[in-house]
């Protein structure tokens, strides 16, 4: 498990509504930083930086739909909560179409917003975990020769050596000694794990 | 007033000429002839019955009868004046005066005087129109435009209604997030009192934040006497700007507002000045509803015209207006907007006439369309 040190990203072009949620969170003891802008939040945007984004879906300049969407064609994985106000609700339905975690409509019950924000720093700490998990498998496939591919192509697929040997006109037996390597560079020791493994990274 | 049966005798076979007479009475209006001491020497039967007098019993009468104070008392002066110095307060101008009737009711009269050149001392000639019906109407048309105009205020109000409750919602979010955290704040046992009170004090602005949002509003719908007062033109523009700001960041439009220093006094109806640089600049979010231009934005600007006005111009970004919208524009009914009820800017265009100004609006040259307007400034202000 990996050290998770999430951080509140806030961003809304009332002052007083972000000064009050920096309060809450300080309050909580989360760490939080808060923006006026859909342009200053990306400005110093960091995909690496862990957390969760609490984002007003109507402000002046780019709104709160706006930057959802640049965030989507960055492929940031950053989860985001919409904050509504009165009459807000279609655009957020569709926020919630496009990924968003959630929607919490203005004036909000503390209780609420932190249950929330925790949900969706738990989602954040899991995507995260997984995409370095992903990064490894990734790490150890580079390892294999490019023979070592082709079998783990041919084993995921569920052919036997015996078919395998015979796709790749060689013989039964060199077809295991790549296939114990492969098993051992990817260091699994059942089918069942490699093949979940490799599924994993094509998904 | 000189109580005297006397009646002065020069030129009275003239006057008692059947042709005269015929003449002086079938005038619909009051026609009062008056020797150099003001006493009555003719008084028509349209007198009689404006005021209510019979010729026989006011005739040698001296003229002040008929006139409430302070010009009863002061109508002999008046004519000594004139005698002396033949300065004419009235005589060839005509104005609008009060007269009083035998019963004591004052009302209102349109009179004109001309002088009697004879060979004797000067006599005048007052022709005298009792004006209460039209002055009532006057009345009433002020009042019927002061409703419509109320009627505006409060469905442009309607209209804007999203858009102030947001504005009422934030001040609300802040202060109950605020509250919130500072209960856990003291539950956690890691508040210092200083925060808190930093925080309470927030609490108390944000709060004020809304009562302002509350009070501009009501200002600006409460029913009211109508009346002009002097006003600074940046004040007038401040409390509206915040009403008008709240639509356009509902709209996501950016609104600038640019007062220029130094400017003369109008003497306006501020709230009637209000609503129509509001429904100006509403009229301006609506247009820029539908393109690209948003981040133009709209502007507004108060400068001087000439050295008589000043001019308000609200400049949006928008499609412009078709040929035919702008034949039509301050049409009473005619309207571009599918929930419009067409008054704003004919209502508009009366309250800017009313107040000596004009209301117009030119293509911008970059799109969209400039409506502006003029006022006259306060004559007794310093720049």
């Amino acid at each position: 498990m990996i050290d998770y040190n999430p951080t509140v990203f806030l961003v809304d072009d009332d002052e007083a509504v972000r000064d009050s949620l920096g309060l809450l969170m300080k309050s909580v003891a989360l760490a939080s930083q808060s923006f006026a802008s859909a342009a200053e939040f990306l400005a110093e945007f960091d995909p690496e930086c862990p957390g969760c984004l609490i984002l007003d879906i109507r402000m002046p300049g780019m709104s709160g739909m706006e930057l959802q969407q640049k965030l989507i064609e960055m492929r940031a994985i950053l989860p985001i909560i919409f904050i509504t106000g009165h009459g807000d609700i279609p655009m957020a339905v569709e926020a919630m179409q496009r990924g968003a975690v959630d929607f919490i409509p203005k004036p909000f019950r503390d209780n609420e917003l932190l249950d929330r924000i925790n949900q969706a720093l738990e989602d954040d700490r899991k995507n995260r975990e997984s995409l370095v998990e992903r990064g490894e498998v990734e790490k150890r496939i580079e390892k294999l020769t490019p023979r070592e591919k082709q079998v783990l192509e041919l084993v995921v697929q569920g052919k036997a050596n015996k078919v395998i040997a015979g796709d790749l006109d060689v013989s039964q037996r060199t077809v295991e000694i790549h296939r114990a390597r492969v098993m051992e560079k990817m260091q699994v020791r059942s089918l069942a794990q490699l093949v979940r493994m490799v599924m994993q990274i094509q998904q | 007033m000189t109580g005297e049966p006397e009646r002065p005798m020069a030129d009275r076979q003239t006057y008692d000429a059947p042709e005269w007479k015929a003449l002086l009475d079938a005038a619909v209006d009051a026609i009062i002839v008056i020797d150099h001491r003001g006493r009555i020497e003719t008084f028509n039967s349209a007198a009689e019955s404006i005021f209510g007098f019979s010729a026989a019993e006011i005739l040698g009468k001296n003229v002040s009868v008929l006139m409430p104070q302070p010009y009863s008392r002061e109508h002999d002066s008046y004519i000594h004046n004139y005698i002396d110095s033949g300065n004419a307060r009235i005589i060839g101008i005509g104005r609008e005066v009060q007269g009083m009737r035998q019963d004591g009711s004052v009302f209102p009269i349109g009179l004109a005087v001309g002088e009697i050149a004879t060979q004797g001392p000067v006599k005048f000639v007052g022709i005298i129109r009792d004006i209460t019906d039209r002055k009532q109407s006057e009345e009433e048309i002020h009042h019927a435009r002061e409703r419509l105009s109320q009627f505006a205020r409060l469905s442009t109000l309607g209209e804007m209604a999203a858009g102030l409750a947001h504005e009422l919602n934030q001040p609300l979010a802040a202060i109950a997030t605020y509250t919130q955290a500072c209960q856990r704040l003291i539950e956690s046992g890691q508040s210092d009192d200083e925060e808190i009170l930093a925080t309470l004090k927030k609490c108390d602005s944000q709060a004020q934040r809304a009562g302002d949002v509350i009070r501009r509003l009501r200002q600006f719908v409460q029913k009211r006497e109508v009346g002009r007062l002097e006003v600074g033109c940046k004040e007038l523009i401040h409390d509206i700007a915040a009403l008008a700001e709240v639509d356009a960041r509902n709209n996501r439009i950016p609104l600038a507002i640019d007062v220029a220093e130094g400017l003369p006094n109008v003497m306006v109806d501020a709230v009637q000045i209000q609503q129509v640089i509001l429904n100006l600049i509403r009229n301006g979010i609506d247009a820029m509803q539908d393109t690209d231009q948003n981040n133009e934005g709209i502007s507004v600007s108060v400068k001087q015209f000439d050295s008589d006005n000043i001019k308000v111009a609200v400049t949006d970004h928008g499609g412009g207006m078709t040929e035919e919208a702008e034949k039509k524009i301050f049409q009473p009914f005619f309207t571009t907007k599918p929930s419009g009820l067409g008054l704003g800017l004919s209502i508009c265009q009366s309250i800017i006439a009313s107040h000596g100004g004009v209301l117009s609006f030119t293509k911008n040259r970059s799109g969209g369309t400039t409506f502006y307007f003029t006022l006259p400034v306060s004559p007794e202000t310093d720049t």
